[in-house]
């Protein structure tokens, strides 16, 4: 069982004329070993930012988060970061991409390529390996990003808005690929998104954000049998309560931002 | 004959696609056609308009004959220009700028992407060289040829430098341009995957450079060899610079537009090979 732990993490951006910017105070979460928790805010509420101190890009201001019970320091191991988009290295191919990691830490060739090649093949994408980021649509390349995050078995992994840039067919169809991903491989996905259609799909627990500085509001249990859809009895109610509290939260940054 | 003709008339009708692929061959055919057509046809409309002029005497053949003049000249020279101990074919002098200007522009961009990532990776560098980089820019190629001349004398390391100075300040700065464009969600991701910091720069920074300066260096290939036809003219005397400034020196008019000539379908060449590499070679950008 792994566990991930933030204990009132601040973070501050040194912005360069000497002024700093709170981008997070005082959060608190704790994640669990085969969760799906989705981290629900308006933009520019530090939910970016969380994951990237998660997965030990940028030093903590202040609190800590553990993982396993150690302090992140840097990059680790056990969790890896899905981008929006873009963020597969377009000069290598499908299966290098999914090597990268293994090829950074030294492994052989051949058997980097063959791990590549397994988890291609369980996410049906193994025709496609020897072909280049741009020939691919841009739900394939997600679907490849996520194949490079399940090979090297992370116990998290981090998406920061990965559907975001896509049409809302190819969405859809993401989302259902995603949720076989995390139930296939048994993996921890922390999902940040503005979507609360998309946090009451996809995730066992939604946590609410607020906007400058970012803060936990509240978190709210998705408790909906599965599969579901945006039909599902019950579907609703959260989506009513998580859209109140998106308002309000909206609303409240708004004079902020006028008056800035 | 005649009945294997009448048999093969007989035989199965096309299907319906093999028609359509022979009807969309047909137009791909008749649209490269059109294309070529349209690259050849503003020449051809120039070279008639000189011949017919030269021919009515419009045009002083006397500085300006026409391609019919001066192809004849290098046909009847046996394609040899100079004399006595200068004398060289045409071929070798062509070959003998290209290789200048080739060789000038791989080891500069081989030294500017060096350069620029260097003084990207470390500020104590970047206060070192960049400086002296942005001082040198400005200095037209042309501008060294004098002091290459003293340093070098008469031969290849003249040419080769005065190339690589027309391309090495200019790339060496694209470099550190293009080091500070380079998608930092790559970054990110190469690190959430575990690469070292020189891992980043080998492995994404690197290759995720590469097509823009190889971008540049194309633009600034037209100045590198224009400097190494200055540097033939002025010092070198052999080349094609040399081809043209003989034909000034013999007052042989031919010579000039054979030589101008060949300089420009040589450039076009050079260019068409490093359009090639960044078409087949370096043709990934990054996406944004």
């Amino acid at each position: 069982m792994s566990s991930l732990v933030c204990k009132n993490v601040g973070k501050l951006w040194q912005a360069p004329q000497g002024l700093a910017v709170e981008a997070l105070r005082d959060v608190s979460l704790a994640v669990s070993s085969g969760e799906f928790v989705a981290i629900l805010g308006p933009s520019g509420c530090g939910k970016s930012t969380l994951l990237e101190l998660i997965a030990g890009l940028e030093p903590i201001s202040r609190g800590e988060i553990l993982i396993d019970g150690e302090r992140v320091t840097g990059p680790n191991p056990k969790v890896v970061m899905v981008f929006q988009e873009h963020s597969l290295f377009p000069w290598l191919t499908v299966e290098d991409n999914v090597a990268f990691g293994m090829k950074m830490k030294g492994m052989p060739v051949a058997e980097r390529r063959a791990r590549a090649h397994e988890v291609l093949r369980r996410v049906r994408l193994e025709p496609f390996a020897r072909h280049y980021p741009h020939q691919l649509s841009g739900g394939m390349k997600q679907r490849v990003a996520i194949a490079r995050a399940l090979v090297g078995n992370p116990d998290f992994i981090l998406m920061d808005e990965p559907f975001a840039a896509l049409d809302f067919q190819t969405r859809v169809l993401m989302q259902q690929f995603l949720l076989e991903v995390w139930r296939d491989f048994a993996s921890t996905i922390l999902f940040v998104t503005h979507h609360i259609d998309e946090a009451v799909l996809l995730s066992d627990r939604v946590v609410v954000m607020s906007a400058g500085p970012g803060r936990v509001l509240e978190e709210v249990a998705i408790d909906l049998p599965r599969p579901r859809s945006y039909t599902s009895a019950g579907f609703n109610e959260y989506r009513v309560r998580l859209t109140a509290h998106m308002e309000r939260e909206v609303m409240r940054a708004q004079p902020a931002e006028l008056a800035a | 004959m005649e009945a294997w003709e009448v048999g093969s008339t007989l035989g199965p009708p096309p299907s319906e696609a093999q028609t359509a692929a022979r009807a969309a061959r047909r137009v791909r055919i008749r649209r490269r056609l059109g294309l070529a057509a349209a690259m050849l046809a503003p020449w051809a409309v120039l070279v008639a308009f000189w011949e017919i002029g030269a021919a009515r005497g419009w045009i002083p053949t006397a500085l300006f004959p026409p391609p019919s003049a001066f192809i004849r000249f290098a046909i009847e020279s046996d394609f040899r220009v100079g004399f006595g101990r200068e004398a060289m074919p045409i071929p070798v002098a062509i070959l003998a700028s290209a290789f200048r200007v080739v060789a000038g522009l791989a080891i500069g961009f081989v030294a500017a992407v060096a350069t620029g990532i260097l003084v990207s990776m470390s500020k104590v560098a970047a206060a070192a060289l960049l400086p002296i980089v942005r001082g040198l820019a400005p200095i037209a190629p042309i501008a060294w040829i004098p002091l290459a001349i003293v340093l070098f004398g008469i031969g290849e390391p003249t040419a080769i430098f005065v190339v690589f100075t027309g391309v090495y300040f200019l790339l060496t700065l694209s470099t550190v341009a293009a080091v500070q464009s380079v998608d930092p969600r790559l970054v990110k991701t190469a690190r959430t995957y575990g690469a070292s910091p020189k891992q980043v720069w080998l492995w994404v920074v690197f290759p995720a450079v590469l097509p823009q300066v190889f971008t540049m260096l194309r633009i600034n290939f037209f100045a590198a060899w224009m400097a190494v036809l200055a540097a033939e003219m002025v010092g070198l005397k052999n080349g094609l610079g040399m081809i043209i400034i003989l034909g000034r020196e013999v007052f042989n008019s031919n010579l000039i537009l054979l030589g101008i000539c060949i300089v420009g379908i040589t450039g076009y060449l050079v260019d068409s090979g490093l359009v090639w590499i960044q078409r087949k070679i370096l043709w990934w950008q990054a996406e944004r």
